[in-house]
């Protein structure tokens, strides 16, 4: 006759502790790898937008990024970005600078796009048509979602690159040329690769396409 | 050899520290401290030690939270004097403070950088004479921003014949800053060293000594014709 060995209260714990961290394991397993799983998604259809001419989506790894441009503030800025969204010029282009939890930068259209991606001289591009002035407005306030376009230490060096800020930045009013503002999909952003100890991402996050919305119809 | 280029980028990128105030004004551990302010300045503080620069040769210290309070309230008040339209107009957007300040192994009391629109204030140099030193050090952004209107050879020419400055601000141990009980055509020792030193002492004096200097205008016909020099192109800037 077999004697039936019953389980001690311990060993029973022990089995419940063991069958719950496998399930914990897998969970955080996949939610870590898996960057994008909080990130909500964005249907298009679903969000009547007000001025239609003047939204640009943009497509990273975690979703769809919308930007409302702001051709009221500065016109000439607006207009360049456009006509480079327009072209293509902005898809696959790295966001080579990153200031976790608080700035992206992309735009390079000579050395930082993934097809011709220079880490050496990324940041120091220029796109074919040439700087063009700074229309800066002493009121726009650099909130969260704020898109500017880049300059150097100087005024009036803005070309193609730009910004979008993931944190309020009060310290960037009157600094730089405002030219959009994220209305939807600024989660996405923030899962853009970065690092900790530097604002240049080496091997980074490039983003799909930038679009206009009438590109979409 | 492209291995080693790599490294040397990994590592010079390690010591940037990110943030958005190095982002803009390319000088890390700041933080800021004062925005919000009528004339459009804004100030910030050093809440590490820093070093920028060629060869990283400007550095400066954190900043004692006792020193800040005190001098704060004295380098605003300084400040206020000049309108939003006159520091745009000499370039002056951000006041960077902290102590120890600095350059190529010198000590000084202020680093101008026309470019960011950016001085660097130390708050702990020459307590004796902090007020005027922040003027002088306005000065400079004043005279980088119109150095056709600041001509050092007209200067030069309102000194007496024969009197030649040094070859720089630091070429000589002359420094000092205590008014000449005769003063000959120099407010202070510094202001014989070059021409904008000249310049910025004689404008120091003007915005925070001005009754002082009016005497000194009246027994030294050099000083006199400086201090017109200055004035004059000042209301000309003011009426750009």
């Amino acid at each position: 006759m077999i004697k039936k060995i019953k389980a001690s209260t311990g060993e029973k714990i022990l089995f419940i502790f063991l069958i719950l961290l496998t399930i914990t394991s897998f969970v955080f397993f996949y939610a870590i790898k898996n960057k994008c799983l909080f990130v909500d998604k964005i249907d298009l259809k679903k969000i009547n937008f007000p001025n239609k001419n003047n939204i640009a989506i943009m497509n990273v790894e975690c979703g769809m990024v919308i930007i409302e441009l702001l051709p009221n503030l500065s016109p000439n800025s607006v207009e360049r970005f456009k006509f480079f969204i327009s072209n293509g010029d902005y898809d696959g282009s790295a966001f080579y600078r990153v200031i976790k939890n608080t700035l992206l930068q992309a735009g390079d259209l000579e050395f930082g796009n993934i097809e011709n991606i220079d880490y050496f001289r990324v940041g120091s591009g220029k796109s074919k048509l040439g700087p063009i002035n700074s229309e800066i407005n002493i009121t726009f306030e650099f909130n969260a979602g704020s898109v500017g376009l880049v300059r150097g230490d100087e005024f009036n060096t803005e070309d193609s690159e730009f910004f979008i800020l993931l944190k309020d930045v009060p310290l960037f009013k009157g600094e730089y040329t405002p030219i959009g503002k994220v209305i939807y999909g600024l989660d996405a952003l923030t899962k853009i690769k970065s690092s900790d100890k530097t604002e240049y991402v080496l091997r980074p996050d490039f983003l799909s396409d930038l679009k206009l919305l009438e590109q979409y119809n | 050899m492209r291995i080693l280029f790599i490294l040397l980028l990994i590592f010079q990128f390690n010591l940037l520290k990110a943030d958005e105030i190095n982002y803009l004004l390319k000088i890390p551990n700041l933080k800021t401290f004062s925005l919000n302010n009528k004339n459009g300045l804004k100030y910030l503080t050093a809440k590490k030690n820093f070093k920028i620069g060629v060869q990283s040769n400007i550095s400066c210290n954190k900043l004692g939270e006792k020193n800040l309070d005190n001098k704060f309230s004295l380098i605003k008040r300084n400040l206020d004097i000049y309108d939003y339209e006159f520091l745009k107009k000499i370039n002056l957007r951000f006041i960077v403070l902290c102590q120890n300040l600095y350059i190529s192994k010198i000590n000084t009391a202020g680093i101008p950088d026309l470019n960011k629109r950016t001085l660097i204030l130390d708050l702990k140099f020459n307590e004796k004479y902090f007020e005027r030193v922040i003027h002088h050090e306005v000065f400079h952004l004043i005279h980088d921003s119109f150095p056709e209107i600041f001509n050092e050879e007209a200067w030069s020419n309102l000194n007496k014949k024969g009197f030649k400055y040094a070859d720089c601000s630091t070429c000589t141990d002359k420094l000092g800053l205590d008014i000449y009980k005769n003063t000959d055509g120099f407010l202070t020792e510094y202001s014989k060293t070059i021409p904008s030193e000249d310049m910025a002492e004689v404008y120091s004096f003007l915005i925070t000594d001005n009754k002082n200097l009016e005497k000194i205008k009246k027994i030294d016909p050099i000083i006199f014709k400086k201090a017109e020099f200055i004035e004059s192109r000042i209301k000309k800037i003011n009426n750009l």
